[in-house]
């Protein structure tokens, strides 16, 4: 059994590890030195030593982002994995047995596709469309429905709203995909399994719960860790849709927004750097976290 | 079909150098960065040069290749193509242009420069633009002093210099040297529409008193008296105020915010124009304006539903298509503050813009430098007035042109003020003073913020550079 | 339900809970509906926005009610967006770059995933979480060096360059998600097929790619459409002279848009979009099939 494994291994990996090590690693790497540096994207390069992260830990706008960053990293993926759970469910599940076959409601198969249509834009047309949602004037969607004497809302002009609406759109976004996600870990589950729990008279509610849920769990571990990820990053929409780019007044400010104006408009690509790698730590610190609280095994089916 | 697949082909050199480059994937990224980001202090390329002559003062090499990069926005790339490209190949037959456009500048040439092969003419604007300062502290960029004492491609007898209106060459100064051409001259006032104001025998404003009066009448007919776009362009908003500053105390608060002096952000002007214009904002706007972009705002103008807006002679071009008939963009200058401004209520803000230079790194520096003369003969001026609508630094290089009713109106401003005209530098200076300004601006204007607060932040964030 | 089976096992409890049964059915399934139909049109709506806009006039778009009809129909925007934008040609070069690196993506990540899954060998978890961790960077930060690293190759502006780095990119989240995948997939039948002396490639391209097929084609997917609507990684690669012949459809609608903003052309913009989205939709449609014969190959056991 142990003949070829080695060679088997390698050939396996050498073209993707090489593909990867070169044209992401090393480029990656060139950051982190680059963070020890006053570089500022033009010419020489000196090195001075820790002295972005000291000018970091005093910068009163890395903090509002970061914080910014914790707020999306925990809503992002609670708001999208339950609604994308609830819709995959019911699209698979939720139409009940029919002859000893357990299936979605009717017209899943053209709701699995609608709803797949957010993923197909790029974030920059998704940013003008919801610049139109949330205009602050009557022309806007939202505004233009509501009653009068309720309007206008702010809505992206709004400090206490502004990320709310960033957040918005990104579970608007981001649904689709994790729907097909659990979609496709549900098919896995066997049918008999829901046979067995519809023979004991279990409601759809308790095998949401009881069954699809649990057995799902490695599925929506992915998922936590991809959009805490995500949630990370969130940066095209805060750069297109937010009032001053990350404003009003830094309300919407994230670590990767202070990045990209630090590195191509300050010019300042070394303090950028410094901030990328603390991005770097925090997400790869989040990642490990999570997947030490959630370590309970998958279900082996 | 063919042309989409065909892949480039892969001489024995290109093989080489790849089966090294695989060989190296193991090598620490130390020496790759040293070997990366070294453009800026090696040595330069060898560099094109030519003789010097009457014809070519420059001295450029009439067969080296000429590589020119052009920011394809607002005023398009055509009059690149069309008019200034030609005009040297005109003169240079031999020479190749190879001409290429892009919509993001800094992530386009950034990287060439450092990898020390920068295009030898580039058009360093739009949005994505590179902080010309840092270009300039790096090396980059050619000094252009040759370039205006040269001879001028087609006004005899004068220096390509003489030719320029005021400001225009001083705009392009970094520690006293010109590094960059500002090639398009912008009129700053609050734009109108001249039929409605007419209809509605609205008398344009002169002082303060009349300013809020007229503003209280516009209100009374149901328009949103003043506005601007508060999600992308405060800087329109922030122009102004500091115009009214200036107006208010003379120009040389200006210059004392472009050196950064200290306490220049809570000089008494500032603070007198900034409540001026804090009360227009509480007054005279709507907070919705702070979430709205220069697109909406504009196309409301054009509808009628605001009356004033801030902006630079740029603006009826970019509204051209959505102009309804009827609607005669027209401009005045901002009122002045108290009775007692040092400048008269004529004195505007006008100021060279959109940046062209040569790079000092490049192949061919002196080829650059000879395309910006060929930018600046005054025919080749008057064709991209033409094409642009937009008028350029050339003295009197648009005369004759019929024009369209806003240009007339901003000519006519030009002419008014005389040689009350003024700008300031501190955005392209200093970027991060330009994006707080933009957040206290707004603040002031639409969250009720004081004028003191606002000199208070930024003399704050002048003081932290 | 299967009440026949169910009735002899306890009839009693049976017999109370059949109308409770059927009062849920209904309540729940109308409620199901109308949260999948809410969020259909919260998907489809802006679509149709899109769609809308591309007929519409700067006023109508920004002023107006965003679903009345245009004023008037014409495809003048739509024969610009093919002639002047080039969105045609640009299409072509996104079609051919995106199919090569998916392909190469699926083929390189898939093998490397499978051995980081199911195989112990020493540095296992070493290069698993170097993989992984290439989620946690802003792919802008490595635009800079990225640059020089295919500068060396002599890759730039070159479909070459860009296929490998697109591939390259695209690692981390394959990796992730079939490491994942294939460590849920059933260990028996794979022993089964060793026993019978397969070698460690055939296992994988026999048996344990049909197996993880759902898996692959979610992953497909994802990565088409990441591919699709990447711009910043061409918008580096993709430069110098000639290079907007080889420009991507992202690079295309940008130039589109960037122009947008000075001279309003906001309709030709939309078309541009459209025509982009338009074949997405097709093929995501056509795929959406694929994705349930993958569902059922992963339910059979």
């Amino acid at each position: 059994m142990r003949h070829g494994k080695y060679p088997f291994i390698i050939g396996f990996l050498a073209v993707p590890v090489a593909l990867y090590v070169t044209f992401v690693v090393a480029a990656y790497l060139q950051t982190f030195q680059l963070a020890l540096t006053d570089w500022s994207g033009l010419g020489p390069i000196t090195y001075v030593g820790f002295d972005n992260f000291v000018t970091m830990w005093n910068d009163e706008l890395f903090w509002r982002s970061v914080r910014h960053n914790l707020v999306l990293l925990l809503a992002l993926p609670i708001i999208t994995i339950a609604v994308a759970l609830v819709f995959a469910f019911l699209l698979n599940v939720g139409g009940g047995t029919k002859g000893g076959i357990t299936r979605g409601v009717w017209g899943s198969k053209f709701y699995r596709v609608i709803f797949f249509f957010p993923q197909l834009l790029a974030l920059a047309i998704v940013a003008v469309i919801f610049g139109r949602v949330f205009s602050p004037d009557e022309s806007g969607l939202i505004n233009g429905l509501l009653p009068a004497g309720w309007g206008p809302l702010l809505f992206l002009a709004d400090e206490r709203y502004a990320l709310a609406c960033i957040l918005a759109v990104l579970v608007w976004q981001a649904i689709g995909f994790y729907v097909v996600l659990f979609s496709a870990g549900m098919g896995s589950i066997p049918q008999e399994i829901y046979e067995a729990a519809a023979l004991d008279g279990a409601s759809r509610v308790t095998l949401f719960f009881r069954v699809t849920v649990p057995l799902l769990w490695g599925t929506i571990q992915v998922a936590w860790v991809y959009l805490g990820i995500a949630a990370f990053d969130a940066f095209a929409l805060v750069n297109i849709m937010t009032v001053e780019r990350g404003g009003p007044d830094g309300a919407t400010s994230v670590l990767a927004m202070m990045i990209y104006r630090n590195a191509f408009e300050f010019s300042q690509a070394g303090y950028a750097s410094a901030l990328g790698v603390s991005l770097f730590i925090l997400t790869l610190a989040f990642a490990a976290l999570t997947l030490r609280v959630t370590r309970r095994d998958a279900v082996e089916l | 079909m063919t042309e989409v697949f065909a892949q480039p082909e892969l001489d024995r050199r290109t093989l080489l150098r790849r089966a090294a480059a695989v060989g190296l994937l193991a090598t620490p990224a130390a020496s790759m960065l040293s070997a990366c980001v070294s453009g800026g202090s090696d040595e330069a390329p060898e560099q094109a040069e030519g003789e010097k002559s009457d014809t070519n003062p420059l001295g450029v090499d009439p067969k080296a290749p000429l590589e020119v990069i052009i920011f394809n926005g607002g005023l398009g790339t055509k009059y690149a193509t069309d008019v200034h490209i030609p005009s040297y190949k005109k003169m240079y037959p031999e020479a190749t242009v190879n001409f290429s456009e892009t919509t993001e500048i800094g992530k386009v040439v950034q990287p060439r420069i450092n990898a020390g092969d920068p295009p030898d003419m580039v058009n360093n604007a739009g949005a994505g633009l590179m902080d010309m300062a840092a270009i300039v502290k790096a090396g980059q960029a050619q000094d252009l002093t040759d370039l205006f004492n040269a001879p001028s491609l087609d006004i005899a007898g004068k220096t390509v210099k003489d030719t320029l209106v005021p400001g225009a060459y001083e705009q392009g100064l970094f520690d006293n040297k010109p590094y960059v051409l500002n090639y398009a001259f912008t009129v700053y006032g609050l734009w109108y529409n001249a039929a409605l104001f007419q209809k509605n025998n609205w008398t344009l404003p002169k002082t303060w008193s009349e300013f809020t009066a007229l503003l209280d009448q516009i209100k009374a007919a149901g328009i949103v008296p003043f506005a601007y776009a508060g999600a992308n362009a405060p800087y329109y908003m922030y122009l102004a105020i500091l115009t009214s500053a200036a107006k208010i105390g003379g120009t040389e608060l200006l210059t004392a915010l472009d050196e950064n002096a200290d306490g220049a952000w809570t000089a008494e002007p500032i603070k007198q124009a900034a409540a001026a214009w804090a009360e227009i904002g509480a007054k005279y706007s709507d907070r919705k304006f702070a979430g709205l972009r220069h697109t909406e705002v504009q196309l409301q103008q054009n509808q009628d539903r605001v009356a004033f807006y801030p902006c630079g002679s740029w603006l009826e071009n970019e509204q051209a298509k959505d102009t309804p008939k009827g609607f005669e963009y027209a401009v005045i200058p901002l009122p002045s503050v108290t009775g007692a401004d040092k400048l008269p209520q004529t004195a505007i803000y006008a100021a060279a813009g959109e940046m062209y230079y040569a790079s000092s790194r490049g192949k061919n520096p002196r080829g650059g430098m000879e395309y910006l003369r060929h930018m600046l003969g005054k025919a080749n001026a008057a064709e991209f007035t033409k094409l642009t609508k937009v008028l350029t630094v050339v003295q009197g290089a648009a005369d004759g042109l019929t024009v369209s009713p806003g240009l007339t109106s901003g000519n006519e401003l030009v002419k008014a003020a005389g040689s009350d005209y003024f700008g300031y530098r501190w955005p392209d200076l200093y970027k991060k003073l330009d994006v707080e300004c933009q957040a206290a601006t707004n603040e002031l204007m639409f969250e009720g913020g004081t004028a003191d607060a606002f000199c208070a932040r930024m003399q704050k964030a002048a003081d932290a550079l | 339900m299967s009440n026949v089976i169910e009735a002899p096992a306890v009839p009693v409890a049976s017999a109370g809970r059949k109308p409770d049964a059927k009062r849920e059915v209904n309540g729940f399934s109308a409620l199901a509906h109308i949260a999948l139909f809410v969020w259909a049109l919260a998907t489809a709506g802006p679509l149709i926005w899109v769609l809308l806009s591309s007929f519409k006039n700067n006023t109508e778009i920004f002023l107006g009610q965003p679903f009345a009809l245009p004023e008037s129909f014409s495809f003048e925007t739509y024969v610009n967006a093919w002639n002047t934008a080039h969105v045609g040609r640009y299409f072509l070069n996104s079609v051919f770059v995106v199919t090569v690196s998916t392909a190469g993506t699926m083929l390189f990540g898939s093998m490397a995933a499978y051995v980081l899954a199911r195989y112990k060998f020493f540095g296992n978890r070493f290069l698993y979480y170097l993989f992984v961790s290439g989620l946690a960077f802003p792919t802008f930060m490595a635009l800079v060096p990225l640059f020089f690293i295919l500068k060396g190759f002599g890759l730039i502006n070159t479909f070459t360059g860009l296929i490998l780095v697109y591939i390259a990119y695209s690692l981390p989240f394959t990796v992730f998600f079939l490491a994942a995948f294939f460590k849920t997939l059933p260990v028996e039948i794979e022993e089964a097929a060793t026993v019978d002396g397969a070698s460690h490639t055939r296992k994988f391209f026999q048996i344990m790619v049909p197996m993880a097929k759902s898996g692959l084609v979610s992953i497909t997917i994802f990565n088409i459409v990441g591919q699709w609507n990447q711009y910043l990684l061409p918008l580096a690669i993709m430069q110098g002279a000639g290079a907007d012949s080889k420009w991507v459809l992202t690079q295309g609608i940008a130039n589109i848009s960037t122009s947008a903003g000075y001279q309003a052309q906001w309709s030709t913009l939309f078309a541009a979009l459209t025509l982009s989205i338009l074949p997405m939709i097709v093929v995501y449609a056509i795929f959406q099939r694929q994705i349930q014969a993958g569902l059922t190959a992963g339910a059979v056991k």
